[in-house]
């Protein structure tokens, strides 16, 4: 679900964002007549770098073909209409229960044996799957996820802007921290000044007693809080996904030296060599439709290097005098052999 | 070693009625996905309320559970929150739980709910083949136990307080935004870490509700919103109206056709009745004052809900929906719709349905409240 601001700035994303990017698909698109690209709360990475569209709820289906700008089906009702007219930048809302089936019809009105591509084509949820088969039954219907996160790799202006604002957001929200008590408060905090200063929607998880147990929780019943405790937002804005994370001692400040060593060590992406020497580290990015995914980290078995000029998200535990300081910010990859460098 | 032995009491409770299903079923093991917007097949099996990228359950008759995960987050904060579940962290959910479930191929396999699992799962060309166990897991999530309930009583508790926040955040020049920032900070500092919130707010130019918009709230704005929190991973949902300002004769008239109609759908509460039985008892108000036309789906999704592990879970309140309402089953009866003279209003109260008749779970009063403009 999304519970902060949807909304979209023309003056953060105009019309020309959303076209450039579409014409950068498109011209990647060769073979394919038409690309279908799905989309629900989850999910939504894909659909919203190419129309700014944020399903707040249920579920989409993104049909780009021809020259046109692309269509979308949605499974939420005629009501809301106007709301996604608003938020996005697409030629045509199309309502229907049962979205693959109008998808297919779509493209199959225009050529019943279309070439398509569907982005994380292995997973769509099956039900959806069956619908475009049936309504489309001579439709070639092939994975495009390697050609879409192609294309979507390296990121534009708007959204270094866009994560630099989801960044600032997530700063200022965790500035709350230090002078609440209580978890509970903290949270609270960090959240309403999360979606006060409009964030799309921010997770605020807390490691409650860095001395037990340094995995970052979602609080249901309040947990006594340690002398050192760490909070971590994951915020969206517009899309774009970044996760901070801050670590308080309530006996004294925390040191510097962390910091400096996390900013040298992700100086180094897209090399993980000087992450790899932290007790844990995790760096996430979008490829293609998850906002935040893992793709290098301790636990992580197959890594997959972010590119020169993307966006990630990174995280450590990083232990200094034998104290754990759980820290994480996004990060802009070099370009060009330059060093990656943290958003403020 | 119980591998459950760490898990709540309902949890434990619920993993045990899952079993009992699947062995009166005949099924082996389970394959249950899940993901943040529908969550509550996952929740059910394996208490993890997920919150990021795609999860896969798969439980064996023996109750070993195995949790494949590809949020790298979300899978540490399983291994902290679901003690008992083997978490498996993996960059491709579904061929990773291919490779588990090829190792049962000859065993008899269901899936739920059927219609979200990956593609891939589902495709001829594996060594296994998954039936659909959607309606196995359904009725185990509409027919809840006593506990099931208490966590839905303690969830209503919050959110007839919630409301009372929302009246109190709601003022002219306040952007709909920041209203809903208050309520879900009151949540958590109530513990709630789940809530699902729509608004909206004006007059005839609203035909729903939406997430908050940066519209600022103006005197004489109809304020409609519908308030979801969790306790325990189980909604509960409650809606109401108000008013910035004092409430026109036509705004007051057209609130009493929606209070009557919630009444009728709430004294259609009763085992034996159907989802269609309540759905009819609402409209029936509508139609008697020539609002026919508003009980359609161009004006209005659904007549009420089921409410659980997800917020909008089955049954429908609709009148084509005919399962049969049972003692243990939580709705959301709520006439939700469009008048043509003021707007859109809602109304709705959480219920359960008891041995003899309806609980309702929603104090609030069912008032058109008004607020200082």
């Amino acid at each position: 679900m999304r519970r902060g601001l949807i909304a979209r700035s023309k003056t953060e994303q105009p019309d020309a964002l959303f076209d450039a990017r579409l014409l950068r698909l498109r011209a990647a698109m060769g073979g394919f007549d038409a690309l279908l690209v799905y989309t629900n709360n989850t999910r939504p990475a894909a659909v919203s770098w190419l129309t700014g569209f944020v399903p707040y709820w249920s579920e989409a289906l993104l049909v780009v073909s021809g020259n046109r700008l692309p269509v979308l089906v949605v499974a939420l009702t005629f009501r809301v209409k106007p709301w996604i007219e608003r938020t996005s930048r697409v030629a045509e809302v199309v309502h229907a229960p049962r979205i693959g089936i109008e998808a297919a019809r779509f493209i199959a009105g225009h050529k019943p044996d279309a070439a398509v591509g569907v982005v994380d084509f292995d997973h769509l949820p099956v039900g959806i799957a069956d619908d475009l088969r049936d309504a489309g039954p001579r439709l070639c219907l092939s994975d495009a996820s390697d050609r879409f996160a192609e294309v979507r790799a390296p990121a534009d202006p708007a959204e270094i802007m866009l994560t630099a604002r989801a960044s600032s957001i997530a700063a200022a929200a965790l500035s709350q921290v230090g002078s609440r008590n209580g978890a509970n408060e903290i949270v609270a905090a960090v959240e309403r000044d999360a979606r006060r200063n409009g964030a799309e929607e921010v997770y605020v998880a807390m490691a409650p007693d860095l001395a037990g147990d340094q995995r970052f929780l979602r609080l249901e019943r309040e947990p006594a809080l340690g002398r050192r405790f760490s909070v971590r937002a994951s915020v969206a804005y517009k899309g774009c996904w970044v996760r901070r994370a801050v670590t308080i001692d309530r006996d004294g400040r925390v040191s510097d030296d962390a910091e400096a060593a996390f900013a040298d060590a992700i100086s180094l992406l897209p090399s993980d060599r000087a992450l790899s020497r932290f007790s844990t580290f995790l760096v996430e990015g979008c490829r293609i439709a998850q906002p935040l995914e893992a793709l290098m980290g301790s636990r992580i078995a197959a890594p997959c290097s972010p590119v020169a000029g993307a966006v990630v998200s990174v995280q450590a535990c990083i232990e200094l005098d034998g104290r754990p300081v759980l820290i994480a910010a996004p990060a802009l990859v070099g370009a060009s052999g330059e060093a990656a460098s943290i958003f403020p | 070693m119980d591998m459950m032995a760490d898990n709540t009491p309902l949890a434990i409770a619920r993993r045990h009625r899952l079993l009992d299903a699947m062995a009166a079923a005949g099924i082996d093991e389970v394959v249950v996905y899940g993901n943040a917007w529908q969550g509550d097949y996952l929740r059910y099996v394996t208490d993890f309320g997920i919150l990021e990228g795609h999860g896969i359950a798969v439980i064996a008759a023996d109750g070993a559970t195995e949790l494949f995960l590809d949020s790298a987050t979300d899978a540490e904060r399983a291994e902290a929150e679901t003690p008992g579940v083997a978490v498996r962290l993996c960059g491709d959910v579904a061929r990773t739980v291919g490779v588990r479930l090829d190792r049962v191929a000859n065993r008899r396999l269901a899936a739920a709910p059927w219609r979200f699992l990956p593609a891939w799962l589902a495709a001829a060309a594996r060594s296994f083949t998954v039936e659909d166990g959607t309606a196995l897991v359904d009725r185990l999530l509409m027919h809840k136990l006593p506990a099931e309930i208490d966590a839905i009583r303690r969830a209503a508790r919050i959110a007839d307080d919630a409301y009372g926040e929302f009246i109190k955040a709601v003022a002219p020049g306040r952007r709909q935004y920041e209203i809903a920032a208050d309520l879900e900070a009151y949540l958590r500092r109530r513990g709630c870490p789940d809530n699902f919130m729509i608004i909206g707010s004006g007059g005839k130019d609203v035909f729903g509700m939406t997430p908050p918009s940066d519209r600022r709230i103006a005197a004489g704005d109809l304020v409609t919103t519908e308030l979801t929190p969790a306790v325990e991973g189980y909604y509960v949902q409650i809606c109401r109206t108000l008013v910035t300002g004092t409430a026109t004769v036509a705004q007051a008239k057209a609130f009493a056709i929606y209070r009557e109609a919630l009444e009728a759908g709430i004294a259609a509460v009763k085992p034996g009745a159907t989802a269609a039985d309540v759905a009819c008892a609402e409209n029936d108000v509508f139609r008697k004052f020539g609002l026919g036309d508003y009980v359609t789906s161009k004006y209005t999704r659904v007549r009420g809900h089921g409410i659980g592990l997800f917020c909008d879970s089955k049954p429908h309140i609709l009148e084509d929906v005919d399962t049969p309402l049972e003692p243990g089953m939580a709705l959301i009866v709520h006439p939700n719709t469009y008048h043509p003279e003021v707007g859109y209003l809602v109304l709705g109260d959480a219920v359960v349905v008891s041995q003899t008749g309806v609980e309702v779970l929603c104090r609030t009063p069912r008032e058109l409240f008004e607020v200082p403009a």
